[in-house]
């Protein structure tokens, strides 16, 4: 019993990792009504970047930041460079998920010589362990779990309160009619990228933190609780990838603590099936993954 | 020399095999099959472990399930088979009701997590070191090492290849191959005619299959053995690159790509100096794939040989005015 609780506790960092990429990804496709694949590749980019800040001598903390920029930066790229001129050229949806997964190994495998084939791990001081029953967490654990919270408040905030939210609500259910209404939706686009590669970037990192150790091939694990979480909360949803997270990030952690950790992966894909068998839309979304009816 | 030689004819038979699975399935009808590998790798395992003698053989060094030493053809059969019924139950999750490109991405998830559970499941079929030592077929009765028997292998690697591709031939001029392209181009108005777009996607679902199981039967007959690493989720996209790169949809396309893309790159890079650190070829070589992906896709999506298009006349309208029935049959 105790075990299950302590992998409870470690349930509480894992959800607080998937809740901030999955964010971003699941925002991605709701704004540009496409699937970015090559989110996992640039996850690990960012934490490649921070890597090489935090390998000079600078604190993981401080170098957090740069893994958010460069996520941002990356992703806002890869959007103006190859996604949008495909999409303007009228690539349908699968041609466009084609492409992302051409990005995607790509990108890994234009990193691969660069940052070499072993893997790295940051320099970084977890700080001291804190007991409540069973659950033990590190001190830099805690920080991430604060550190995802805050993250939700802020996407909260942004897409309640902000004007940029309500346009970019706005872009994302129904773009031509956004624009009609004189949303300058290029920009709105070009702003959401950069958000949600800041989230990738982030999340990159913490992810990085949060392991031993990680190298160019943890791209593609990185995606399938994410893939898990967005589609299982409704894709196209941030608060449905949110509760997605939660969900997600529990169960994989308790099943590895019953079954064995080498089937965590296996649980979310078993859980991405029950979803896309029985309620493709997800939990929050009205389509979601769900086909056009027709 | 012979051993090359055979040796790329049979990768050729094997991958003009597979792209014409992915044409089918692809080019024809919209479907992106992202787990497409784990066909093939299923096709390989099943005539594996019906082929190899008991697990205990060999000095037990490997393990896997059955192992029931059955003689040629039957584990080709039995590959093709199990590449058709694996089909079905994917099928029913990913074909129903999810859009399209959740389609892709569930069978890229699919196919990652197969790897995954191969991989950590050794004493299913072998997981990380694979299976080896895999008998050749008929081995017991001619000499697997000798020149005739890698020509007469070739040859009847080569001879699928084409009996496949006449089938394939027949699907895309049957009118079956013409409601799988109203389909890919609009589903909403082929299923306003009555067409059942979950049936005729299964169906071909299943045709692919089918073909990929038999091309991992080829595959594992001649190499002998098989593993986790040969059927990673980037070789479906080697695959995808060939259909793009020849023409989708169009069977001679597929088979230029097949010969242009998996076995020209494998053949290029063998040519190739050595340089730079260990490693950086192989991946210049998936940035390259990936680069071709994205160069056809812009400049010339559909491919070197593009699909034929199709022009149907229209039925002779009335000509005379004032004659309301002139002109109709």
């Amino acid at each position: 019993m105790s075990l299950i609780v302590a992998a409870f506790g470690f349930g509480l960092v894992s959800m607080s990792i998937i809740a901030i990429s999955a964010v971003g990804f699941t925002m991605q496709f709701g704004i540009t009504n496409m699937i970015n694949l090559a989110y996992g590749q640039v996850m690990i980019a960012s934490a490649y970047a921070a890597y090489a800040v935090n390998n000079a001598g600078v604190s993981i903390w401080l170098s957090l930041p740069v893994g958010a920029i460069f996520g941002a930066v990356f992703s806002f790229l890869l959007n103006r460079l190859v996604y949008a001129p495909f999409q303007r050229k009228g690539t349908n949806l699968i041609g466009m998920v084609i492409i992302s997964l051409a990005v995607s190994l790509v990108i890994a495998n234009v990193m691969l010589p660069i940052v070499g084939y072993y893997s790295v791990s940051y320099h970084q001081n977890p700080g001291t362990t804190y007991h409540l029953g069973s659950i033990a967490l590190t001190g830099e654990q805690i920080l991430i779990i604060v550190l995802a919270v805050v993250v939700m408040l802020v996407i909260y905030a942004l897409l309640r309160f902000t004007r940029l939210g309500k346009a970019m609500r706005a872009t994302a259910a129904n773009p031509t009619l956004a624009r009609n209404c004189g949303i300058p939706t290029a920009r709105v686009v070009d702003l959401a990228w950069l958000i949600t590669g800041a989230l990738c970037g982030l999340a990159g990192t913490v992810a990085g933190m949060n392991s031993d150790s990680f190298s160019v091939a943890s791209g593609s694990e990185f995606l399938i609780p994410i893939i898990a979480a967005s589609i299982l909360g409704g894709a196209g949803s941030p608060y449905g990838a949110m509760i997605g997270a939660v969900l997600i990030g529990e169960m994989t952690e308790i099943s590895a603590a019953i079954i064995s950790p080498e089937y965590k992966q296996v649980v979310a894909f078993a859980v991405l099936v029950l979803v896309m068998v029985l309620r493709p839309q997800g939990l929050l979304a009205k389509r979601g993954a769900l086909a056009a009816a027709g | 020399m012979t051993y090359y030689l055979t040796t790329v004819l049979v990768y050729a038979a094997v991958d003009i095999l597979a792209c014409l699975a992915i044409s089918l399935q692809f080019g024809v009808s919209g479907i992106v099959n992202f787990s497409f590998i784990i066909f093939q790798a299923a096709g390989a395992y099943t005539a594996a472990v019906l082929s190899l003698p008991r697990d205990t053989a060999n000095g037990g060094f490997q393990t896997y399930i059955l192992g029931l030493n059955l003689s040629f053809p039957l584990p080709w059969i039995a590959a093709t088979l199990v590449g058709a019924l694996l089909a079905p139950p994917i099928g029913l999750v990913v074909l129903r009701r999810l859009r399209s490109d959740y389609q892709a991405i569930a069978m890229l998830v699919l196919s990652v997590i197969a790897s995954l559970v191969v991989t950590n499941t050794p004493a299913f079929l072998g997981g990380a070191a694979g299976l080896s030592l895999v008998p050749q077929p008929l081995s017991d009765k001619f000499n697997p090492y000798s020149d005739g028997y890698l020509w007469a292998y070739t040859a009847g690697a080569l001879v699928l290849a084409v009996v496949v591709f006449f089938i394939a031939q027949r699907i895309i001029n049957s009118p079956y191959g013409r409601s799988l392209r109203a389909l890919r181009e609009n589903e909403v108005a082929a299923k306003a005619l009555g067409k059942n777009a979950v049936a005729l996607k299964m169906t071909v679902f299943v045709v692919g299959g089918a073909i990929a199981g038999l091309s991992g039967a080829i595959l594992v007959g001649f190499i002998t053995t098989w593993a986790p690493s040969t059927w990673l989720y980037p070789e479906t996209l080697i695959l995808f690159a060939a259909v793009i790169v020849g023409g989708r949809g169009n069977n001679f396309g597929a088979v230029l790509g097949a010969l242009l893309v998996p076995v020209g790159f494998e053949e290029a890079t063998r040519y190739l100096p050595p340089f730079g650190p260990p490693g950086l070829i192989p991946a210049l070589e998936w940035v390259c794939i990936g680069g071709l992906i994205l160069g056809f896709l812009w400049f010339r999506p559909r491919g070197v040989l593009p699909e034929r298009r199709r022009v149907f006349a229209a039925r002779p309208q009335p000509v005379v005015a004032g004659e309301p029935n002139a002109g109709r049959d």
